[in-house]
């Protein structure tokens, strides 16, 4: 009930800032909502992998900048619409992911989190110098009409297209919810997160579970690599920062805690938007997340000592 | 029988803690009584996959298991309710009942009829249905392991000290339980209340230092002299 209460007075305080920045400062929603939804469907697939695989996955954004290089060349050759890449970019990173796990991260499940650490720092590493020594550190961009339609309201006007991000966030969490609850095989994923030992005792093949989870996190955000190159030009350090600000959003909502990755993207959107509306603080932006982090953390100690 | 264990050795590390067990299981209901560190839960560990053992042979229906993974014994038949219990604290009474069979060929096509033999077995777990599994007390939970344990339709249920960190009321209610199933299912229980587990038991091995030192019915277990002394407290 305490809790119950606690969060409709921390919603309530959160639709009375909105209405404040919003009468105050517009653009502050406006792209703190847009910049959310872009790391929301990013951070989505690094909580479920930490969830239930129990991994943190430090090359989580350079999955993603693959995902796009290999979109972004299919797509110049062909002339195809990224959009129309988004589901092949799935499918094959879903196979290139899966492959990395049975090769690297399966194997080091049972080493100390130190070692996981570093191997996937490893194969972010690997993932960048590879492409940039295959493709230069040249940045690559594909030129797409749709994306700069525009809205005007009043004096205001702002692009829509990031907007689709906002969607794509609120699907994929609300997809993973339906597929974690309702599904046979999610509910086992579920239960593997959980309990490994618990759920091979009643059958379920754990090595396997872990295999499609995180295949499952590859596929989305291979397709979101897809669907990066619709907003953003791509190099080979572009995943990176991706990685820091997912894994400080997962960190922040809780582990497995799908729905609190939505909310803790919607506080760093806004904050990064705020900090971008004060022309002295602009370059401070984009390390705000550090700043949410430590509160959080702090926040939680605090209230660790009083329980 | 059901479940033939021979010569089974295994350990942890170099340390060796079944020294040469043989034991069987048939269609009746088994104890493994010893004191704390005798190795009853390392035979039900190396049965159920989780220990691999270092030598012996252990046969299931005419199938040799050792070594095999845990998830391909329990879907052979073997549903084990762990010490530990081993539930998934964040989901409902409904989704671990549901789990319990949804993976094991002999309970998933009678999920639904194994689900009310098991609510008909404990009421309470009918009421708390939708309740998160973490948030009941020690004894419900012991219940929905059991539960769950039953939802696979086994042929062999082990219970793995079914007593332990339950208030003695519970104990009673548990081992009731046990007695009402023998009828149906081949049951190994390890347990350290030999009292009440003779209740529900035909015939009982007492292991000491990984070895057995006496094997009998219940009720010769029930006077044995070494029996009375070391764990009846009498």
């Amino acid at each position: 009930m305490a809790i119950k209460r606690r969060t409709a007075i921390l919603v309530a305080l959160g639709i009375v800032a909105a209405v404040v920045v919003a009468l105050w400062k517009p653009t502050v929603l406006i792209y703190g909502m847009q910049s959310a939804g872009l790391y929301a469907a990013i951070a989505i697939p690094m909580g479920l992998v930490l969830g239930i695989v129990h991994i943190v996955n430090l090359a989580h954004g350079e999955f993603m900048m693959v995902a796009a290089y290999a979109s972004y060349f299919a797509c110049t050759a062909s002339g195809m619409d990224p959009l129309l890449a988004v589901l092949p970019a799935a499918a094959v990173t879903a196979g290139f992911g899966l492959l990395v796990y049975k090769l690297t991260i399966r194997r080091a499940l049972k080493s100390p989190e130190l070692n996981q650490l570093i191997l996937t720092f490893g194969l972010a590493i690997t993932f960048s110098q590879g492409v940039n020594l295959l493709f230069s550190s040249q940045t690559r961009k594909i030129s797409l009409e749709y994306v700069s339609a525009s809205l005007t309201i009043g004096e205001l006007s702002f692009g829509v297209w990031p907007f689709v991000f906002v969607f794509v966030a609120g699907a994929m969490a609300y997809g993973l919810k339906l597929f974690l609850t309702r599904t046979t095989t999610g509910k086992a994923a579920l239960a593997v997160g959980q309990n490994p030992r618990g759920a091979a005792i009643v059958g379920i093949d754990v090595d396997r579970t872990y295999g499609l989870v995180f295949a499952l996190a590859t596929a989305l955000i291979g397709g979101m690599g897809a669907l990066f190159l619709t907003r953003s030009a791509i190099f080979p350090g572009v995943g990176g920062p991706f990685t820091m600000k997912s894994f400080s959003l997962v960190a922040m909502a809780g582990i497995g805690n799908i729905p609190g990755i939505l909310g803790a993207s919607v506080l760093l959107g806004l904050s990064e938007a705020l900090m971008r509306a004060f022309r002295g603080l602009r370059g401070w932006a984009d390390i705000i997340f550090f700043v949410l982090i430590m509160a959080v953390i702090l926040g939680r100690s605090i209230k660790g000592r009083k329980s | 029988m059901i479940l033939d264990v021979k010569k089974l050795e295994a350990g942890y590390g170099k340390l060796r803690v079944l020294d040469g067990i043989s034991l069987s299981v048939g269609k009746e209901s088994v104890g493994l009584f010893g004191p704390n560190g005798a190795g009853k839960t390392t035979i039900i560990n190396a049965i159920m996959g989780i220990v691999k053992p270092w030598g012996g042979t252990i046969e299931f229906e005419g199938t040799r298991m050792e070594g095999m993974a845990t998830h391909l014994v329990a879907r052979a038949g073997i549903a084990l309710v762990p010490q530990e219990r081993e539930l998934f604290p964040g989901m409902s009474v409904a989704d671990n009942l549901e789990l319990g069979a949804a993976w094991v060929p002999r309970g998933k096509p009678i999920m639904a009829r194994q689900l009310e033999t098991v609510l008909e077995l404990f009421p309470i777990l009918k009421e708390r249905y939708r309740q998160y599994v973490g948030t009941m007390s020690g004894g419900q939970q012991r219940m929905v392991a059991i539960g769950r344990a039953l939802m696979a339709n086994p042929a062999l249920l082990i219970l793995d000290e079914p007593s332990l960190g339950l208030q003695p009321s519970i104990v009673a209610e548990v081992f009731d339980r046990l007695a009402l199933l023998k009828k149906d299912i081949s049951i190994l229980v390890t347990e350290q209340n030999v009292r009440e587990s003779l209740r529900a038991i035909d015939r009982g091995y007492v292991i000491e230092n990984g070895a057995v030192v006496l094997e009998d019915t219940a009720a010769g277990l029930a006077v044995n002299p070494h029996v009375v002394s070391a764990y009846l407290g009498i």
